[in-house]
C-alpha cells in the first residue's frame, strides 16, 4: 500500500510535467488529424524523455524498479500510432535494459510492447473512424491497465529466477497498474481541457467577433460620422469589455464610450501622442500599460492605463482611428488587441465599399439628372411656340397641351426612385409624344403595342424617354413626312423585349452625344440585370432604326398580373 | 414694305410666326416654306429680301441652305430657332438678328427696325457663306449627301446639274456657280466642274482646247477660256 502511495507520488510529479507539457506549443500538434513527420519526431523525443524520466523516478525494490515508464510509451502510441508507440517504447525499453537488474531484459521487452499495445489502440479508432476517442481519460486508463497488465505477464515469463519474479510480481502489480493507469488517465484528461479550452476560446473570440461585425457594419454603411461612430464604439465596448473605445476621425473625437467619459469628449480634437502616430503614420500603436503607460494628455487622475489605437484607412489614406483603452487596474488582453486590429481592418474595407457605393449611387443620380436635362430646353421652348400657335385657333387643345407639358415636367422633376413599372414609364412619355404629336402633325405617328401582362414590369426609370428622344430628335423630325415611331413591348423565349423603332434609319453609332442617353440605359440595365441584358441598335439606313431592350422575364409578374387581371 | 419668306418645317411655328410678322404691317410675306429645298427654289424665284429662317429642319438645316445660296441672292437673314446654346453668339456676329421661340411681338418689332435701317441704307446682307461640307443631292423621296472631297466631276444639261462620283450621277438644287465659289471644284468648261484631286491627266491640244482625264477614266472638256484659269489653279 506504502508503494502505491509513492508511486502515485511520482505520478504527481509526471502531471505536473505533463501539465507543463500542454502549456506549451507542442500542444500544438495534439489537435487530432494525421501528424507530420517532424511533430512525430517531436513527439518521440518528449514521450522518450518522458518515459525515461518514469524510470528514473521509479523505486528499486527487490533488485528491480517499480515504475510509472509506461506511461510515456502507452501514450506516445495512442497519441502518434503504433510506430511512434513503439519507438518510444524501445528507447524507454532499451534505457531500462541499461540500468541491468534481473528484470532488465524483460522489462526492456515489455516497455516496448506497452508502446505497441497504445499504438494497436489507435489503429483500432481510426478504423471504426472515432480518431478522437484516443483523447478520452478513459481510454488512456484501460489501456495502460491492460499494457502493465501484459508487463507483469512478461515480467513473470522472461524473468529468473522464477520465484524471484513472482514475488516481485505480488509486490508491485496492483501499484504499478493502478499508478500508471490513472497517470495516463490523468495527462490525457489534461491535454484534453487544455484542448477544450483553446477551442472554446477561438469559438468565443470569433463568434465575438462577428457579433461585433454584424451590429456594427450595418452602422457604418450609413457613414462615417459622430452619430454612427457613437454607435459603434457602444457596441465595441459592450461585446469586448474593454475600458473604454474611442472613435476618431483625422483631427477629432467622433465618439469616447467607457472610463474617463467625463472628460474625453466627442468633438474634442485628437491630442494624444498614440492616437497621433496611428494617424500620421499609419500604423497600429500599441501602449500595453506595463512597458509603455497611456498617460492622459488632459487629466493627471484619469483611469486609463493602455490604449491600441488602429488606424483606419481607405485606399492607402488613414481617415481616422479606432482606439481601446484599459484601466490601470487590468491588463490588456491580446485577444482584444488582435481583436481590435482585426476590426479596423474590417473597417477599412467596409469604408472603401461604402465610399463604392456613395460615388456610385452619385454617379448615377448625376446621370439621371443629364438625361432630364438633355430633354429641357428644347422640347420645352418648341412646345410653348406650339402652344402659343394652338391658342390662336383651338384654346381647348392648348389647354390639353399645356396640361400634358404639365404632367411630363412635373413627373420629370419628382422622379427620384430608380425603379418604376412599365406602365408608369409609358404614362411618361405619353405625355411627351402628345405635345411632339402637336408639333409635329402629319409628321410624327405613334403607335404602342405593350403586351398587358407587361404593364407591372419593374424598369429602371427613364428607360424608355431617352429611346423616343432619339427616335424623334434624329429620327423622325429628319424626314419631309409620314414620320413613324412603334414602341413594343412582348415576352421572347425567357426574355422581355422592349422597342422603339422609327422609319427614319438615321442611326449613326459614334455621333455625340445624342448616343449618350442611350449609353446610360444600356450600362444601368446591365448593371442592374446582368451583362446578356441591355440595349442593341439596328439600322437599315433609310428604313429604320430599332433599338432594342432585353430584360430577363421575371415569372412572378406573369402571375401577377395573371391574378390581377 | 420688306419682301419676306418664313422657312420653318413645323406648320404651328410658321403660323404663329407669320401672324407676328404680318402683324407688324411692315412685311410683304411671299410665303411659307417647309424645308431648304423648298426655300431654294421660292428664294430663286421670288428674291426675297429677307428671310426667316428656322434653323433646324429635316434633311437639310438653315446653315446648309445658305450655304447652298449663290451670293448674289443672298438675302438678308433673321434665324428663328427654340434654343441653340453654342451657336447664338455666332448668329450674332454673322447675322442680321436671331429670334427666340416662342417670339415676343415687342422683341420681333426690334429686329424689324434692323431690318428696315439696313435696307434703307442699302447694307448687304452680312451673312457670309461658309464652304459647302458636303452637296445636297435628291435622291427619289430624300437627300443624299456627298462630300465634294469624293466628286468626281459635274456637269449641267438641260435637265439640271449632276455631281457625279464613284456610285453614279446624282442630281443636285445647287448651281455650278455656288458649288465653284464653295467648293474646291475648278471650272474647265462652261457646264463642267472638275475635282483637281482627281485629275489624271491634261491634255493640251494645238487649238488651244483640251481634256482632263480623271483618275476615274472620265473624259472631260476643256475650252479656251478655263484652260488658262485653270493653269492658274494648279500652278503649271
Amino acid at each position: 500500500m506504502l508503494l502505491m502511495f509513492e508511486l502515485l507520488q511520482q505520478t504527481a510529479v509526471l502531471i505536473v510535467v505533463a501539465y507543463l507539457f500542454s502549456k506549451s506549443p507542442a500542444m500544438d500538434y495534439l489537435s487530432g488529424g494525421k501528424l507530420q513527420k517532424r511533430q512525430l519526431l517531436f513527439l518521440y523525443v518528449v514521450f522518450s524523455l518522458f518515459s525515461i524520466l518514469g524510470t528514473y523516478e521509479g523505486l528499486p525494490i527487490q533488485g528491480a524498479i517499480a515504475n510509472t515508464r509506461a506511461i510515456g510509451a502507452v501514450l506516445a502510441g495512442l497519441i502518434g500510432g503504433p510506430i511512434l508507440g513503439l519507438s518510444v517504447g524501445l528507447t524507454a525499453g532499451l534505457h531500462r535494459f541499461s540500468l541491468g537488474g534481473f528484470t532488465a531484459f524483460s522489462c526492456g521487452i515489455s516497455t516496448t510492447v506497452e508502446g505497441l499495445v497504445g499504438g494497436l489502440v489507435y489503429l483500432y479508432l481510426n478504423r471504426r473512424k472515432q480518431p478522437e476517442q484516443v483523447f478520452h481519460p478513459l481510454i488512456a486508463f484501460a489501456t495502460t491497465l491492460v499494457a502493465e497488465m501484459l508487463q507483469m505477464t512478461i515480467i513473470l515469463i522472461m524473468a529468473r529466477p522464477f520465484t524471484d519474479a513472482v514475488a516481485l510480481v505480488k509486490v508491485i502489480a496492483l501499484p504499478m497498474i493502478c499508478a500508471n493507469s490513472v497517470g495516463a488517465a490523468l495527462f490525457m484528461s489534461m491535454v484534453r481541457d487544455q484542448r477544450r479550452v483553446r477551442d472554446k476560446v477561438g469559438a468565443l473570440f470569433s463568434s465575438k467577433a462577428f457579433t461585433v461585425a454584424d451590429r456594427t457594419l450595418g452602422i457604418l454603411s450609413r457613414g462615417f460620422s459622430s452619430e454612427t461612430a457613437r454607435e459603434m464604439a457602444e457596441i465595441i465596448r459592450e461585446e469586448t469589455a474593454v475600458g473604454a473605445v474611442a472613435i476618431t476621425d483625422r483631427s477629432e473625437i467622433l465618439a469616447f464610450s467607457g472610463i474617463g467619459a467625463d472628460h474625453h469628449h466627442a468633438g474634442n480634437s485628437v491630442v494624444s501622442k498614440w492616437s497621433k502616430q496611428a494617424l500620421f503614420e499609419n500604423r497600429v500603436v500599441f501602449a500595453d500599460g506595463f512597458n509603455e503607460n497611456f498617460k492622459c494628455p488632459l487629466v493627471d487622475n484619469c483611469p486609463i492605463g493602455s490604449v491600441l489605437v488602429v488606424p483606419l484607412q481607405v485606399d492607402q489614406e488613414v481617415v481616422g482611428t479606432i482606439s481601446l483603452y484599459e484601466p490601470k487596474t487590468k491588463l490588456f488582453l491580446n485577444i482584444n488587441r488582435s481583436f481590435g486590429e482585426g476590426l479596423a481592418t474590417l473597417y477599412s474595407h467596409q469604408l472603401l465599399r461604402s465610399r463604392f457605393e456613395e460615388q456610385k449611387s452619385l454617379l448615377v443620380q448625376s446621370e439621371l439628372k443629364l438625361i432630364q436635362a438633355q430633354v429641357n430646353p428644347h422640347f420645352l421652348f418648341n412646345a410653348l411656340n406650339t402652344i402659343m400657335a394652338v391658342v390662336r385657333k383651338d384654346a381647348g387643345q392648348a389647354r390639353e397641351l399645356l396640361l400634358q407639358l404639365s404632367t411630363f415636367f412635373r413627373t420629370n422633376l419628382k422622379r427620384s426612385q430608380d425603379i418604376v413599372t412599365l406602365e408608369e414609364e409609358l404614362a411618361h412619355i405619353g405625355s411627351y409624344l402628345e405635345i411632339e404629336k402637336a408639333r409635329f402633325g402629319e409628321r410624327l405617328f405613334v403607335y404602342q403595342q405593350i403586351d398587358p401582362v407587361l404593364l407591372n414590369l419593374q424598369i429602371p426609370v427613364f428607360t424608355l424617354q431617352p429611346l423616343i428622344e432619339n427616335a424623334i430628335k434624329h429620327g423622325v423630325a429628319h424626314l419631309l413626312d409620314h414620320g413613324k415611331v412603334w414602341v413594343r413591348a412582348y415576352c421572347e423565349t425567357g426574355f422581355v423585349i422592349i422597342e422603339v423603332e422609327d422609319n427614319a434609319g438615321n442611326y449613326r453609332p459614334p455621333i455625340e452625344p445624342q448616343g449618350l442617353g442611350m449609353r446610360l440605359v444600356d450600362r444601368r440595365i446591365k448593371n442592374i440585370y446582368g451583362q446578356e441584358f441591355g440595349l442593341t441598335v439596328a439600322c437599315v439606313p433609310h428604313e429604320k432604326t430599332l433599338v432594342q431592350i432585353k430584360f430577363p422575364l421575371d415569372k412572378e409578374i406573369l402571375d401577377d398580373s395573371g391574378a390581377n387581371h | 414694305m420688306i419682301r419676306a419668306l418664313i422657312i420653318d418645317d413645323e406648320q404651328h411655328a410658321r403660323e404663329e410666326l407669320e401672324h407676328l410678322v404680318r402683324a407688324t404691317g411692315v412685311f410683304e410675306i411671299l410665303g411659307s416654306c417647309t424645308n431648304v429645298i423648298d426655300a431654294l427654289r421660292k428664294i430663286r424665284t421670288e428674291k426675297p429680301e429677307l428671310i426667316f429662317l428656322d434653323i433646324e429642319m429635316p434633311a437639310l438645316n438653315g446653315f446648309e441652305l445658305l450655304a447652298m445660296l449663290e451670293d448674289e441672292l443672298m438675302p438678308h437673314v433673321v434665324f428663328v430657332t427654340a434654343y441653340n446654346e453654342y451657336a447664338l453668339k455666332s448668329f450674332e456676329e454673322k447675322t442680321l438678328d436671331y429670334l427666340l421661340k416662342p417670339v415676343s411681338p415687342q422683341r420681333l418689332l426690334k429686329t424689324v427696325n434692323k431690318v428696315r435701317d439696313m435696307i434703307r441704307r442699302g447694307d448687304p446682307p452680312r451673312y457670309q457663306a461658309e464652304s459647302l461640307s458636303h452637296i445636297p443631292c435628291q435622291f427619289a423621296n430624300r437627300v443624299k449627301f456627298i462630300s465634294p472631297a469624293t466628286v468626281d466631276y459635274v456637269y449641267s444639261d438641260v435637265a439640271g446639274i449632276y455631281v457625279v462620283t464613284h456610285d453614279g450621277h446624282f442630281f443636285t438644287e445647287l448651281t455650278l456657280r455656288v458649288l465653284e465659289e464653295r467648293t474646291a471644284l475648278l471650272r474647265c468648261q462652261r457646264q463642267y466642274l472638275v475635282n483637281p484631286e482627281r485629275i489624271d491627266e491634261i491634255i493640251f491640244f494645238a487649238n488651244g482646247l483640251g481634256e482632263i482625264k480623271t483618275r476615274a477614266g472620265n473624259t472631260l472638256p476643256v475650252s479656251r477660256r478655263y484652260l488658262r484659269q485653270l493653269k492658274v489653279s494648279l500652278q503649271l
